[in-house]
């Protein structure tokens, strides 16, 4: 039989649901725009009815859970193309810079240089005896070699700050992983009762996104809800309530930044840097140790075959005075870092007569050993005798244009796609003002008639209680 | 779909964002009026254009070379005319003094100081410079390279000018040749070759070469009976000019003019009238040499004009490729504007629109 106690009851746990949703619906709509907030919702159940007789009586709603919307697959989705997109946009600030190294669209560059290097052997040959057009072979020979030292101390710049970058990124992963270890205890904590940890989770999710972002990570849910990050294949970086560190240390071989991940304090450390190939440090990584070294190596290749050439053709000659030519360049002792170190002569740069124009001795006006370096401009010298000076570097330009194109490209078109699988999570996962503007109505309808539910089982109170009165 | 409020707020970003990009970058290519601003805007044409500007700077290097190379000639040419004015004259007089008719033993004698004149003069045209350098001394151009005697102090060099990628010419006669005959025709000198060495192999070649044809030259200097040897087998041949050395053998035309000078003080007539042959000799040497002279010069400004149109199509090729169509430039950008604000619309009222505006 139905009791006015129960009523009441009802009334009172319906208040008590629509008050539990209303505060959900105002989480929901202050984490509007949180950044992986995942909307919430009161789960309400029907309480367990009672059986009267033959009438099974309903005793009201439950709220059985608060549970967040969201889907888990979708989310290591996100957070793999996240690793991608953070790969792509390191490559492509890494590369956006080499581009500027070889960008001769504005202003001078290597390219003219050494047109310019070598027209003025060209002008030296139509005025051999006047020191003015040696004093400008001279000057030119100068110029080229700063040019190639620009270049060098430019990629050398860009790796260095990769290296920074590397430096404070790894740091921010550290400071990453212990978050999420901690994280890791306080939703096995909480979930141990049975209830979802939602916010935490949403932290969580988040984090390993950003951490994705950083350099690629895997990770896996087990028992009790925690996950285990790893990273560059063994190196587990939370497992559990526990982090492990990675550090960074100058390598004094190479002179860059090199990662290290220590396993355990008995166990040495050991270098990842390679195994790195996610997110903005790998994307910076790759750059700095494969892109930039294989442009150095060519401008050094560039470097040291000008000189080499220049030299061989400059020793066969004879200067203004009739003595034997010396090398025009210090040819560096090994085709590695030769644009670092290319230099021009000190002996010509404090005597220009002693550029040698002549093939024979004592005749100031021969030119035929300026002919014969100028011709070397259009002559091929590069990649075993089958490219031009010309041809060579620009081809370079070429390739860094490409690569740096690519970067672009693929950054879009992961910026495409991850806007797209954004949109579908927050499809999902997002707070819409309207829905919960609707569901603040709906509850507080609810609340209010719950309230008449009380008032009503109170008159009906008074009027059993005003029975005897009558 | 479900639309969450974020979709709205991330579309707007994205979609104005796309377009002020669009924007921005069609603004920098209308300021900068360049379609490529660095490589990876177009990486294939802007290597092109690299290569175009190259191109472009050789081509004009080689008009300054061509600029050099006429100056030269041409005044080499001045100079020979002169002498070849000079040697009309005394050829006139040779044939008014070689019979008893037009000249006697005074007027010989006269004559004889006018062609003493001429030899200096012969000698100062030998002696000619141009800036601070001696046309006529090959390669040693900061020496006079003759002396009153009429003795050579220069040597054979030909200063070669590179006037295009591949080809080069000589901007100077050598004074041993023009005035001397020093390996003209069958004397059996072995002047340098025209060849230019093209790289250091050529180069250690060349000095090689030279040497050998140095201790040549010597020999028969010393011992001046026309040999026939491996020397003339090797000579040299000719080329950078269409005009080949027309008389067979060179003459020494200061060694003429002062014989004819002795013939004539001498009042010897045999020698007077020998003189004629000579003299006229010299002159077509003179003439020929001009001819190689004019020759190069109208090469040089068939080279002049390719290299001038090389440099118009190069500036052309590098424009073509690097600027940017202004007029596309402009329609974009109108077209860009209108979505820009299409897009400011539409923005402003989606993020407008909520339940909450409507419930009181």
């Amino acid at each position: 039989m139905a009791k006015i106690h129960s009523m009441m009851d009802i009334g009172k746990r319906a208040m008590m649901n629509s008050q539990t949703a209303l505060q959900t619906t105002s989480h929901n709509i202050a984490n509007k725009a949180t950044e992986g907030y995942s909307r919430q919702r009161v789960e309400l159940q029907t309480a367990v009815p009672i059986v009267e007789g033959n009438l099974q009586m309903g005793m009201g709603s439950r709220a059985a859970a608060v549970t967040r919307t969201n889907n888990p697959f979708l989310e290591k989705q996100v957070q793999k193309e996240t690793g991608e997109m953070g790969m792509y946009k390191g490559r492509e600030a890494a590369l956006g810079r080499v581009e500027e190294v070889y960008n001769e669209q504005m202003n001078k560059g290597l390219n003219q240089y050494v047109t310019d290097f070598f027209n003025g052997f060209r002008e030296l040959s139509n005025n051999p005896e006047s020191l003015t057009s040696r004093t400008m072979v001279k000057e030119a020979g100068e110029a080229l070699v700063k040019d190639f030292k620009r270049v060098d101390t430019q990629l050398t710049d860009i790796q260095k700050d990769v290296d920074q970058r590397v430096k404070n990124e790894i740091e921010e992963v550290n400071k990453m992983s212990h978050e999420v270890a901690s994280l890791n205890q306080k939703i096995s904590e909480v979930e141990l009762q049975g209830i979802p940890a939602n916010d935490q989770r949403d932290s969580r999710d988040l984090l390993l996104k950003k951490m994705n972002e950083k350099m690629n990570i895997k990770y896996a849910e087990g028992t009790g809800g925690m996950v285990t990050v790893s990273t560059a294949g063994n190196a587990i970086l939370v497992s559990g309530y526990d982090s492990q560190q990675m550090s960074t240390h100058v390598n004094p071989n190479t002179d860059r930044i090199d990662v290290f991940y220590t396993p355990n304090e008995s166990t040495p450390p050991f270098k990842i840097t390679d195994r790195i190939s996610g997110g903005s440090v790998g994307g910076a990584l790759s750059v700095r140790d494969q892109v930039i070294p294989d442009f150095k190596d060519k401008m050094d290749q560039l470097a040291y075959k000008i000189a080499e050439k220049v030299n061989q053709a400059h020793v066969e000659g004879f200067d203004r005075a009739g003595r034997p030519g010396v090398e025009f360049f210090d040819l560096p002792d090994q085709v590695a870092g030769a644009s670092r170190e290319l230099q021009v002569n000190s002996e010509i740069t404090e005597d220009v007569t002693k550029i040698a124009a002549a093939a024979r001795p004592g005749a100031v006006g021969d030119n035929t050993v300026a002919n014969v370096i100028s011709q070397l401009q259009n002559k091929e010298i590069m990649d075993g005798n089958t490219a031009t000076i010309d041809d060579f570097y620009n081809s370079q330009v070429g390739r860094v244009g490409v690569l740096s194109q690519r970067a672009i490209k693929s950054r879009e078109a992961q910026g495409h796609m991850l806007d797209q699988l954004t949109n579908i999570r927050e499809s999902i996962s997002g707070v819409s003002l309207d829905e919960e503007t609707t569901n603040m109505i709906e509850f507080q309808r609810a609340f209010d008639a719950s309230a008449r539910v009380i008032k009503t089982a109170d008159e009906m109170f008074d009027t059993v209680l005003n029975l005897k009165r009558l | 779909m479900r639309v969450a409020d974020k979709m709205n707020y991330n579309q707007v970003t994205n979609n104005l964002s796309k377009n002020r990009t669009e924007m921005n970058e069609l603004q920098n290519q209308a300021a900068s009026q360049k379609r490529i601003n660095k490589p990876s805007d177009d990486p294939a044409a802007a290597a092109r254009v690299l290569a175009a500007r190259t191109e472009e700077r050789g081509s004009k290097q080689f008009i300054k070379n061509i600029n050099a190379a006429r100056s030269f000639l041409e005044y080499t040419d001045q100079s020979l005319s002169e002498l070849s004015e000079s040697l009309m004259r005394v050829k006139e007089l040779a044939i008014q003094q070689a019979n008893d008719a037009g000249g006697s033993a005074e007027t010989r004698r006269t004559v004889a100081s006018e062609i003493a004149q001429v030899y200096s003069q012969a000698v100062q045209i030998g002696n000619r410079k141009l800036g601070e350098r001696y046309i006529f001394g090959g390669f040693k151009t900061t020496k006079p390279p003759f002396d009153p005697s009429g003795e050579y102090h220069g040597d054979d060099g030909d200063m070669k000018l590179q006037i295009n990628k591949e080809a080069f010419i000589a901007m100077n006669l050598s004074g041993d040749k023009v005035l001397l005959g020093k390996g003209i025709g069958d004397d059996g000198i072995v002047r340098p070759k025209a060849a230019v060495p093209r790289d250091t192999e050529e180069l250690q070649e060349l000095k090689t070469n030279e040497v050998e044809r140095n201790e040549e030259n010597q020999r028969l200097e010393q011992e001046p009976i026309a040999l026939r040897g491996p020397a003339s087998v090797s000579r040299g041949t000719k080329a950078y000019t269409s005009v080949a050395d027309a008389a067979t053998s060179g003459i020494n035309i200061l060694q003429t003019l002062k014989d004819f000078e002795i013939g004539l003080r001498t009042n010897d007539k045999a020698e007077i009238q020998s003189a004629i042959d000579n003299v006229d000799a010299s002159l077509s040497q003179v003439v020929n040499a001009r001819a190689q002279v004019g020759s190069r010069v109208s090469a040089l400004n068939a080279a002049t004009d390719s290299l001038q149109k090389a440099v118009v199509d190069s500036k052309s090729t590098a424009s073509q490729l690097e600027d940017a169509d202004l007029f596309e430039v402009m329609t974009d950008m109108t077209k860009t504007d209108s979505t820009l604000k299409a897009t400011l619309e539409t923005s402003g009222k989606v993020m407008n629109l909520s339940l909450l505006d409507f419930i009181k």
